[in-house]
C-alpha cells in the first residue's frame, strides 16, 4: 500500500445530515471543506458553512451524488485531495474508490478491493469463516447447477432455508423456502431476478433464522496493524429492511460474549488489511452469532457508539486516512452507559408515505444526554428527490432505562411543523412494554405495526 | 397497453414521415421525451418531443423559452455542468457575446473549462445580450447564469 499523502481540503461526496456531520469533524481537525451539491441542495445548511460550495447538476442523484466522473471532476477544479463518501450514494461502490485513488486522491474509507470483497456476499462469508468469524451454516459458496445437489445441500442445512443472490443486499434478492418441494421453484425464481436486479445470476443459501436479532460490531482501523472493535449495536427493529430505531450495547447479551464476537472481527480486519470505520452485521438467536455482511463505511447509527465509547468515530476516519495511527488501545476503550437513536423520518407516521414540503416549524430538543445529528432548519424544504431521513434524536443515559426516558421528553418536545414525522411512531415504540424490557426480533416491529393496522 | 407489438412498427426500412409523426404524437401523449429506434443494419432514428419533458420537469432542464421571456422579459443563458467560465474562445481576442451582441438560439456565447474539457454555453433563445453576470475564470456550479439575453420576438 502507498504512503497516504497528507490533504487540507476533503470533498464531501453525499448530502443531508451526514454531510454536515462529516463537516463538523472536518473542522474540528482543521480541515477545509469543498461541498458539492445538487440544485435541490443549494439552500441546505452544509452547503452554506462549506469554504467551497459547488453546484454539480440536478436534483435527480445519477447526475450529482451519484456521478463518479463529476465528483472526481469536482474534487481537481475545488482542489480538494481526499474525498469522504459518507453512507449510501458511492459509499461502497469500489470502481470508485479505485477510481479516486487512481487520480492521486485520498478515499476515506478502505480500499476498492476491500469494498469489492464485502460486496461479494461469498467472497465475504468465506473471508470472514477463513478469519475465525461465526457464520450462518449454508452452502459457503455459490450454489451448484445441479439441482439434487441443491436439495442436499438444503437438506444438510436444515429448512427453512433463505436462497440469496451473491450481488444483493439491503433485503433485495432473497427468498425464504419452508420446505423441500419450494425449492425448485425459488432457487429458478431468485436467479433470475438477481440477474436483472444485479446482473449476476449467483446464488448462496443459508439455514433461516426464525426470531433472530440484528446485532453489529463497529470496528475502526489504521493503516499501521491496529484493529479496534467499539461495542455492539442492536437494530432488530426493521421496517421493510430498513432500521427505525438502534440502541448501544445490546440488551441482555454479556459483555463477555460481545468482546469474544468483537475480538473475531478486529482479527478479521487485521486479517484482510482492512482500513477505516466498518460494521459486521450478525444475525443473533439463542446465543448463536452469525455473520450476514460487513459494511464498509460510516453507518447511519454510529452515534450511538461514539456517545457509549466517547470515540468520535467520524474524525477517526479521516486521522487514519491521513496515515495517522490509532492511540485509543483496546484495552482503553469502555461501554458507558447506553445510547438509543431514533431516525426521524419526513413521513406519514401510520402509513409511512413521504412527506416532502417546507418545514415551517422545527423547535429541537435538549438537555443532559441529548444529542441531534440534523442538517434541517426552520423553513428547509424536504425534497421529494432522496431519502426522507431529516434527523436523528440520540439520548444517552447511565442506564437503559435512563436512555429512554430522556429519548421520550425529547420526542415530547420536538415540535415540527409543514410536514409529518415518524415521531409518533417512536413514542409509541418507546412506551411498548415489550421493547422496554428488551432484546426484541428483526419480525419484532412488521408484527407490532400488522397488529396495530388491525386493532 | 394491450396492443403495443401492433403500435411499433417493423424497422427494415425508415417509416415515412407521416408514420414518424404518428409515433411523435404518441410519444407527446404518453408523456414521453424520446425513442431510438435501431435494426442489425445499422440505420438509427431518433424521435425527439421536447415539449412533453419540459412542461412537467421544470427543475430538470431550462424552460421553454417562450414562458420564460414572459415571465421575466430577458432570458439567461445557464452553465450547463460546472467548471471554469472562459468568456473569450482561446484562440481570439473578441468575447464570444459581450453586451450589446445580438446572439442567435444555440449559438456558443461562453465556454466552461474543465481540466482539458472545454463545453459549450449556448444561447437559449435569438437576441440582443443585455448582462453578464459571471465573471471570467470564476468557477460556476451548474445551472448558474451567465448572461441575460433579450429575445427578439416577444408577443
Amino acid at each position: 500500500m502507498s504512503k497516504p499523502v497528507r490533504f487540507e481540503r476533503v470533498l464531501i461526496a453525499n448530502r443531508g445530515e451526514i454531510a454536515l456531520r462529516i463537516q463538523r469533524a472536518c473542522r474540528k481537525l482543521g480541515l477545509e471543506t469543498v461541498a458539492v451539491h445538487s440544485e435541490a441542495d443549494a439552500e441546505s445548511r452544509h452547503v452554506r458553512e462549506a469554504d467551497v460550495a459547488l453546484c454539480i447538476g440536478p436534483p435527480a442523484a445519477a447526475r450529482s451524488y451519484l456521478d463518479p466522473d463529476g465528483l472526481l471532476l469536482a474534487a481537481k477544479l475545488t482542489g480538494a485531495t481526499a474525498i469522504h463518501p459518507g453512507y449510501g450514494f458511492l459509499s461502497e461502490n469500489a470502481d470508485f474508490a479505485d477510481a479516486v485513488e487512481a487520480a492521486g486522491l485520498t478515499f476515506i474509507g478502505p480500499t476498492g478491493a476491500s469494498i469489492r470483497m464485502m460486496g461479494d456476499k461469498i467472497t465475504a462469508k468465506r473471508a470472514m469463516r477463513d478469519a475465525g468469524v461465526p457464520c450462518v451454516p449454508g452452502s459457503d459458496g455459490p450454489l451448484p447447477a445441479d439441482m439434487e445437489e441443491v436439495h442436499a445441500l438444503a437438506r444438510e442445512v436444515g429448512f427453512p432455508v433463505i436462497v440469496k443472490a451473491s450481488g444483493g443486499g439491503g433485503g433485495r434478492g432473497m427468498r425464504v423456502v419452508q420446505t423441500p418441494d419450494e425449492l425448485t421453484q425459488a432457487v429458478t425464481l431468485t436467479a433470475k431476478e438477481a440477474q436483472q436486479a444485479f446482473g449476476n445470476p449467483t446464488l448462496y443459501l443459508e439455514r433461516f433464522m426464525q426470531k433472530p436479532r440484528h446485532v453489529e460490531i463497529q470496528v475502526l482501523c489504521d493503516t499501521h496493524g491496529t484493529a479496534l472493535w467499539l461495542g455492539a449495536r442492536d437494530c432488530s427493529l426493521q421496517r421493510r429492511h430498513q432500521k427505525v430505531l438502534e440502541e448501544a450495547p445490546a440488551p441482555g447479551i454479556e459483555p463477555d460474549t460481545i468482546a469474544r464476537i468483537g475480538e473475531r472481527c478486529a482479527e478479521a480486519c487485521r486479517r484482510i488489511g482492512y482500513r477505516g470505520a466498518g460494521t459486521f452485521e450478525f444475525l443473533y438467536e439463542d446465543g448463536v452469532f452469525a455473520f450476514i455482511e460487513m459494511n464498509t463505511r460510516v453507518q447511519v447509527e454510529h452515534p450511538i457508539t461514539e456517545e457509549t465509547t466517547g470515540i468520535d468515530i467520524v474524525a477517526e476516519q479521516l486521522r487514519i486516512a491521513q496515515g495517522e495511527a490509532l492511540h485509543i488501545r483496546q484495552q482503553d476503550i469502555r461501554q458507558n452507559g447506553h445510547a438509543i437513536e431514533c431516525r426521524l423520518n419526513a413521513e406519514d407516521a401510520a402509513t409511512f408515505f413521504p412527506s416532502p414540503g417546507t418545514i415551517t416549524r422545527w423547535d429541537l430538543p435538549g438537555g443532559p444526554g441529548i444529542r441531534v445529528d440534523t442538517h434541517v432548519v426552520s423553513g428547509y424544504t424536504v425534497q421529494p428527490y432522496y431519502d426522507s431521513l431529516i434527523g436523528k434524536i440520540i439520548s444517552h443515559g447511565a442506564t437503559r432505562a435512563e436512555a429512554i426516558a430522556r429519548l421520550r421528553v425529547a420526542l415530547a418536545e420536538m415540535r415540527v411543523e409543514g410536514v409529518s414525522t415518524n415521531i409518533p411512531l417512536h413514542q409509541d415504540l418507546l412506551a411498548d412494554p415489550q421493547f422496554q424490557q428488551g432484546g426484541v426480533d428483526i419480525h419484532y416491529l412488521e408484527r407490532w405495526l400488522a397488529e396495530r393496522t388491525e386493532s | 397497453m394491450n396492443n403495443a407489438p401492433k403500435l411499433i412498427p417493423a424497422f427494415d426500412t425508415l417509416p415515412d414521415p407521416d408514420e414518424i409523426a404518428r409515433i411523435a404524437g404518441w410519444l407527446a401523449d404518453a408523456g414521453l421525451e424520446s425513442l431510438e429506434l435501431s435494426n442489425d443494419a445499422g440505420i438509427r432514428l431518433l424521435i425527439r418531443v421536447p415539449q412533453a419533458a419540459q412542461a412537467e420537469e421544470g427543475q430538470d432542464r431550462l424552460p421553454a423559452p417562450a414562458q420564460l421571456a414572459e415571465a421575466t422579459d430577458t432570458v439567461a443563458a445557464t452553465a450547463p455542468y460546472f467548471g471554469h467560465l472562459c468568456l473569450t474562445h482561446p484562440l481570439r481576442d473578441v468575447p464570444f457575446a459581450p453586451v450589446g451582441a445580438q446572439v442567435s438560439r444555440n449559438d456558443v456565447v461562453a465556454l466552461l473549462t474543465l481540466e482539458s474539457l472545454q463545453l459549450p454555453v449556448r444561447a437559449p433563445v435569438s437576441g440582443e445580450v443585455v448582462d453578464v453576470m459571471a465573471q471570467p475564470g470564476a468557477l460556476l456550479g451548474y445551472g448558474a447564469k451567465i448572461l441575460e439575453i433579450r429575445p427578439d420576438h416577444q408577443d
